[in-house]
């Protein structure tokens, strides 16, 4: 009998040991999460405000040019964009759905918030390659609309105009490049919030 | 001025308890919910049932009891809500042609170690057995085990026998 209890408790003590460390996240891989999500959602915010200050400010500067030009031109331009400041805001508030707060206070639920912003990030970055696009179209169209004005200003000031061509035509490759490191970067980012994720259901169990 | 310290004082007692209980918490999660995303709300369910229950605590049995009490109920409450979408073991055991297209159960379970075929089995226990083990898996005494259930000790000894001996052949199953 009394081989048997101590068998008992040698074998409850073994069960309390394994128990020990079941569904246990290790608190150094919390921390690590919880700073990484602290950085990101700094980021997530001051990104935001960057973006509303940027959408203010060419709204306002839009706004003036609309009501202190006169030329055809530079009206037509400034309510493009007008339009296209207005669209990609819109735009930008629809893919940032579900992206402002996590569901619960929970590491996962952080981590899905992540995973969520940085999804949105990527669908962002696609539909502004869209409007980019849409945008050189007017400018095309606008240029063929007020062809005679611009005619006229490339023959008074032709070294000043064609400078600017040059830019713009430097300028556009830069801007892809640009949008292919920043895609690069999210999915990167996406690949990282994915292996965490996986991680922590390795540790859950 | 009185109600503000008393928030704090709460806030104080609350984070400790967290802090001294978290872990076991998780755990006894773990036993009423296999699902990871679901689990860790269950145990922020937990947490908020503390958090409201611990102005009406005043001290009649051990913090431990009333946080393992609380745990309990509402991993009850879980199992009840869920329950009409969950088959019964006897229902999966009917099913004759196997739809999930991961390895044969007896292939995983063979790849299971000790920790894990422990908690596989602690999971697979009834509700009452199930409660029963974990608290005693927390090192809870009879006594305690008893206040949490609202059991008699000398019922607690008794059923625990019975749930012991479920797991031990449960984990016997599972080898």
């Amino acid at each position: 009998m009394t081989n048997h209890r101590m068998t008992e408790d040698h074998e409850l003590d073994l069960w309390r040991e394994q128990w020990s460390s079941v569904a246990l996240v290790s608190p150094e891989f919390k921390r690590q999460v919880q700073e990484r999500i602290k950085v990101q959602n700094r980021r997530f915010w001051l990104g935001n405000l960057v973006a509303l200050a940027a959408l203010l400010g060419t709204l306002i500067l839009a706004a003036y040019q609309i009501t202190h030009y006169t030329s055809r031109l530079e009206k037509g331009q400034a309510t493009g964009v007008f339009v296209l400041f207005f669209v990609a805001a819109a735009c930008r508030l629809w893919v940032m759905r579900g992206t402002w707060r996590a569901e619960t206070q929970s590491v996962r639920a952080f981590l899905e918030l992540w995973q969520r912003r940085v999804l949105s990030r990527i669908r962002g970055l696609q539909i502004a390659i869209y409007l980019a696009i849409g945008w050189l179209v007017f400018c095309a169209a606008l240029v063929a609309a007020n062809w005679a004005t611009i005619r006229l200003e490339l023959m008074a000031h032709p070294a000043a105009l064609s400078a600017m061509m040059v830019v713009i035509v430097v300028m556009l490759p830069l801007i892809w490049r640009g949008a292919m490191w920043f895609r690069r970067h999210k999915v990167a980012e996406l690949n990282e919030v994915a292996r965490l994720l996986e991680e922590m259901e390795t540790m859950n169990g | 001025m009185l109600v503000k310290e008393t928030r704090r004082e709460l806030e104080r007692r609350f984070e400790r308890i967290l802090n001294e209980h978290g872990a076991a918490i998780s755990r006894l999660a773990y036993s009423y919910e296999a699902v990871a995303g679901i689990r860790e709300e269950l145990g922020q369910e937990i947490a908020l049932a503390i958090w409201k229950a611990l102005p009406h605590f005043r001290g009649e049995c051990s913090e431990r009891t009333f946080v393992f009490r609380i745990a309990h109920n509402r991993g009850l409450t879980h199992v009840r809500r869920r329950r009409p979408q969950q088959k019964s073991l006897d229902d999966l055991e009917e099913v004759d042609e196997p739809v999930d297209p991961r390895p044969h159960p007896d292939e995983q379970l063979a790849q299971m170690n000790q920790r894990d075929r422990l908690a596989s089995a602690v999971q697979s226990l009834p509700i009452a057995q199930k409660q029963m083990i974990v608290l005693m898996l927390e090192g809870l005494s009879h006594a305690e085990i008893g206040e949490v259930l609202g059991i008699t000790e000398t019922n607690v000894r008794v059923r625990l026998t019975r749930a012991r001996k479920a797991l031990k052949e449960l984990m016997g199953v599972m080898q």
